[in-house]
């Protein structure tokens, strides 16, 4: 009863001295904002890239008679679906680029990302629901809790709240209450708008999925401005003056919205350093040269390419011993790399646990399927496609080895052969998987919260000595 | 005007009061320190990037070097007989040359004052492997980058004045007079013969000297005694540019204390100002480049990528189809090496490297308008920034500062329309020699194309320097004009 009079009594003195309009309705407008660019974009894209997959398979099912390894060399494309919840964070996937193309030999690297078209300004930030919960949110919880405590005490009401018998936890609770209701009131209706356009958004098949992949991603934004809820109250606890108070918080969140992604980007890979092209070329070109030697030497007695001992009739059986040895060395060398990435990343959720931003931005990242464990399976699996379609094309050329010695480019296969590759149907993993590999950021978020709850606890118990 | 005599002397006695005062607070070291200690991280972390780009280049350059020798001293060999080629490894083949068997990089050096701005450098590619292949295949983001670290940027000098510099001006400055005001000393000061302004003056100065000393001067000593000692990363003739960033940093700063001088003129206590002024930094600072950014995306979007990456396929289908009977043709030197070896002249080219050749040709031809349009594009949004990125102070001196740091996007488009060309005349080198099959000499090793970059003219730099030094002068005399308004009508009380 006494809780929700508190409650009360602080949500309507944030109402009436304008705080809540006017902060609150900048961000809403700024979310809106973020989110009808976010759908437009995702639609467009989740479009675009459905209808090039289905263009790329009709075309290598329609190609002539011709010979399979100019096929494989042709190979696919396979474009990363754009998920349903890119409209709210698009992640990495600005960075990253979304096309592979599937060819003979070698192992292809993702191309064409989007921030090769934008201009230098994209470091500022890409307008997303997600950019603007992440920074702009703490700041909204400062502007509406910043004064909770420290300005009551300088107008002297606090010290007869407290000589009511009023209990400092009630009244924290209350304020809690209050601050998190002024929250809800402003960012739950752009949750329900975000929830009907993904819902209208996402495909028949994975609209259930897409939509409690939003609702473990808004838990994880609740925890998080639940943070920013007591650690406000705490330090407006603390503060003796509103002054005080609001400086120290300005100067926390420019420490964690603004300096610390940056500062713990270029700390994690000082830590965990990764190659440059040239020596990743290098290792990895050498590696391969040595394995496909190896199984030259074992096969064929020699490692003369195409001589008197290994004719070019026996080139599918020679492509499928090299294939075959060169899979393991990429996926050691690419293993190692992501790995090495995903070290980094690692460093950075962790220190989430003093620094917010980087847990929630590696957990929306990751409820959205934009963060790189999405990319990793993506590209994963698109290589499995690579390596089915050089299988399958190498496999026809040893059964039809030619065996007149001189006509081995000559062979042409017939489009049956074609058909025996299925279309690269690439789908999101679920929630579940989502949720697995982002349990790290989620529990940090969570013993974050739980921190800067008892902070603020054992900042309002000591109200009592006023 | 005769109660107000000459102000130059008292000018410097406000400046003096000021700084005992601002020594006996606490406050100045604090802000102090810290600047201090941002500025010198974000060198010295420039410094390091820099430094690790420019030894990978270093790398690069030195293996295209080896690589080439070793297939001179193997042509060589070849024609004194005493070597054997491999198809795929032949010298003496121009189409082998032309090939990644013999391509080259272009590499975009490291401009002078590099470090304090890393810019795009992570995000665009400073070096192409040039073959004969369409530039569509070479012309690839080619560094190994953490998207994660793409997405969160650099922590660099260009950071540090963007996003903090403001920051802490407002730390040192948002009470310039309301403090006095609050405190009932500004009624005293200006009953001396004492000018309002010359008491702001005095302040701003002493105020500006403490944040631009280390954002300036530091960084210009470091950079200086980094090329002095040879530490790599750092190229010498470091020129007007470093005039120009200094103006620019100076004026970024103007624009913030106008902003602060304007917002004490409208008399409102020292926490209104605050508040205000944080404002105005999300705004301008973290919001309004976004929406700038947003509206330059939306108002030139960028082409497909899916659909390019679609076209490519087409194009190399059409033409791999155009050549399929080449590509049907053996390799007739199964069995008989000799075939791989020059004679008078001459080198027979075997039919399927020939098709792959012709079908890389047409794929380059065929591919080219569509990547012209990127760049036009890309030209456009840019035009678009130049135009309207006025709007926010922040993005004019991140956008100054990193193309004076040569990281920008048209120092990179530079380099990529000097690829482009380069990528021509390794074509009219190679393809003559491989159409009349003409085999390659070791004499003709040193009149292969190679890459020179040529840097931006020093006038361009200068041009879209002043442009943006302007474009930071005019809102700051806007704001100190809106200034000395109100400061008209100033209450002391």
């Amino acid at each position: 009863m006494l809780l929700n009079w508190i409650a009360r009594r602080e949500f309507l003195e944030r109402l009436r001295d304008g705080r809540l309009y006017w902060a609150g309705g900048l961000v809403v407008m700024l979310l809106f904002t973020a989110l009808a660019v976010g759908w437009a974009h995702q639609q467009g894209a989740h479009a675009e890239q459905v209808a090039a997959q289905a263009m790329d398979y009709r075309d290598w099912l329609h190609q002539d008679k011709r010979h399979p390894h100019d096929a494989a060399h042709q190979g696919m494309h396979a474009f990363k679906p754009e998920p349903p919840l890119s409209m709210v964070d698009s992640g990495i996937n600005p960075f990253i680029g979304s096309t592979v193309w599937l060819q003979a030999h070698r192992q292809s690297e993702v191309k064409f990302n989007a921030a090769q078209d934008a201009t230098g300004l994209q470091r500022f930030g890409n307008l997303s629901v997600g950019w603007i919960l992440q920074v702009l949110g703490p700041l909204l919880v400062i502007v509406l809790g910043f004064n909770a405590f420290a300005g009551e005490r300088e107008q002297g009401i606090l010290r007869q709240t407290l000589s009511l018998g009023v209990a400092p936890l009630r009244l924290l609770a209350g304020k809690a209450l209050a601050l998190s209701a002024s929250l809800a009131v402003l960012l739950v209706p752009a949750a329900i708008v975000a929830a009907i356009a993904v819902a209208v958004g996402a495909e028949q098949g994975e609209r259930i999925d897409a939509l409690l992949r939003l609702a473990a991603w808004s838990l994880g934004y609740a925890v998080y401005l639940g943070i920013f809820v007591f650690l406000v109250l705490g330090v407006s606890a603390m503060s003796a003056t509103s002054r005080t108070a609001i400086t120290v918080l300005l100067a926390l969140w420019i420490g964690q919205a603004v300096m610390a992604p940056r500062v713990l980007s270029e700390l994690s890979r000082t830590w965990f350093p990764s190659p440059t092209r040239l020596e990743f070329n290098q290792q990895l070109g050498a590696e391969l040269k040595a394995v496909s030697n190896k199984v030259w030497q074992e096969n064929f007695g020699t490692t003369e390419r195409w001589g008197r001992d290994v004719p070019l009739s026996k080139w599918g059986i020679a492509l499928r011993l090299d294939d075959q040895a060169s899979y393991p060395v990429y996926d050691r060398h690419y293993g190692r790399l992501w790995d090495t990435w995903e070290q980094q990343q690692t460093v950075q959720e962790w220190s989430g646990l003093v620094l917010p931003i980087l847990a929630i931005r590696s957990f929306s990242m990751g409820m959205a399927g934009t963060d790189f464990s999405h990319h990793r399976r993506f590209t994963t699996a698109a290589e499995l496609h690579r390596r089915n379609i050089q299988d399958l094309m190498s496999k026809d050329l040893v059964v039809h080895a030619d065996p007149l010695g001189d006509r081995h480019f000559s062979y042409e296969a017939t489009p049956d052969l074609w058909a025996t590759v299925p279309p690269f149907d690439y789908h999101s993993p679920g929630v579940g998987w989502a949720l697995w590999h982002q349990a790290r950021s989620l529990a940090v978020l969570c013993v974050g919260l739980l921190l800067a709850a008892a902070f603020a606890a054992f900042a309002t118990l000591r109200q009592r000595a006023l | 005007m005769s109660i107000h005599p000459p102000q130059g002397h008292r000018l410097l006695a406000v400046m003096r009061q000021e700084i005992r005062l601002m020594l006996a607070e606490r406050g100045l070291w604090v802000v102090g320190a810290l600047f201090l200690l941002l500025v010198a991280y974000a060198l010295g972390n420039g410094l390091i990037q820099t430094a690790k780009r420019e030894r990978a280049q270093a790398a690069v350059a030195q293996a295209d070097r080896d690589t080439r020798a070793g297939q001179r001293v193997q042509l060589e060999a070849i024609l004194a007989g005493t070597a054997q080629p491999t198809p795929f490894e032949n010298p003496a083949d121009p189409s082998r040359m032309a090939s990644g068997y013999g391509g080259q990089h272009a590499l975009l050096p490291t401009a002078p004052l590099g470090p304090v701005a890393l810019g795009q450098s992570d995000l665009f590619p400073s070096q192409y492997k040039v073959t004969n292949q369409s530039r569509v295949v070479f012309m690839n983001p080619s560094d190994i980058e953490n998207p994660w670290h793409l997405l969160s940027g650099h922590f660099d000098l260009a950071f540090v004045i963007v996003y903090l510099l403001p920051l802490l001006i407002f730390a040192l400055s948002y009470n310039l007079l309301s403090a006095e005001r609050e405190n009932g000393t500004l009624r005293l000061l200006l009953s001396q013969p004492l000018r309002l302004r010359t008491l702001l003056a005095g302040k701003l100065t002493v105020r500006a000297a403490v944040l631009l000393g280390p954002a300036v001067l530091l960084p210009v000593a470091v950079l200086w005694i980094a090329r002095h000692v040879g530490f790599a990363g750092v190229s010498s003739a470091m020129g007007s540019a470093t005039l120009w960033w200094a103006l620019l940093v100076g004026a970024y700063a103007l624009f913030w204390f106008a902003l602060v001088v304007a917002v004490n003129a409208f008399g409102a206590s020292s926490a209104t100002n605050a508040m205000v002024l944080v404002i105005a930094w999300v705004m301008l600072v973290l919001v309004a480049p976004v929406l700038l950014n947003l509206a330059v995306t939306r108002a030139a979007p960028a082409p497909s990528r899916t659909e390019l990456a679609t076209r490519q396929r087409v194009v190399t289908a059409e033409a791999m189809k155009r050549y399929q009977d080449l590509l049907g043709t053996e390799y007739q030197h199964v069995g008989h090496g000799a075939i791989l070896v020059p004679r008078n002249g001459k080198i027979e080219i075997a039919g399927r490297a020939l098709a792959n050749y012709k079908i890389e040709r047409e794929v380059d031809d065929a591919i080219r308008p569509a990547l012209d349009r990127f760049d036009a594009q890309q030209a456009r949004q840019q035009q678009l920034l130049g135009r309207f990125g006025a709007v926010s102070p922040a993005a004019v001196a991140y956008e100054g500062m990193t193309a004076l740091a040569g990281n920008g996007v048209r120092r990179h488009a530079r380099f990529e329309a000097q690829t482009v060309a380069h990528h021509e005349a390794w074509k009219t080198f190679f393809f003559p020699r491989i159409d009349a099959r003409d085999a390659f000499t070791p004499s003709e090793f040193d009149r292969i194309p190679t890459f020179a970059w040529q840097e931006e003219p020093a006038g361009l730099m200068r041009g879209q320097a002043a442009l943006a030094v302007l474009q930071l002068l005019v809102p700051s005399l806007l704001l100190f004009g809106l200034a000395a308004l109100r400061l008209r009508r100033f209450s002391v009380a």
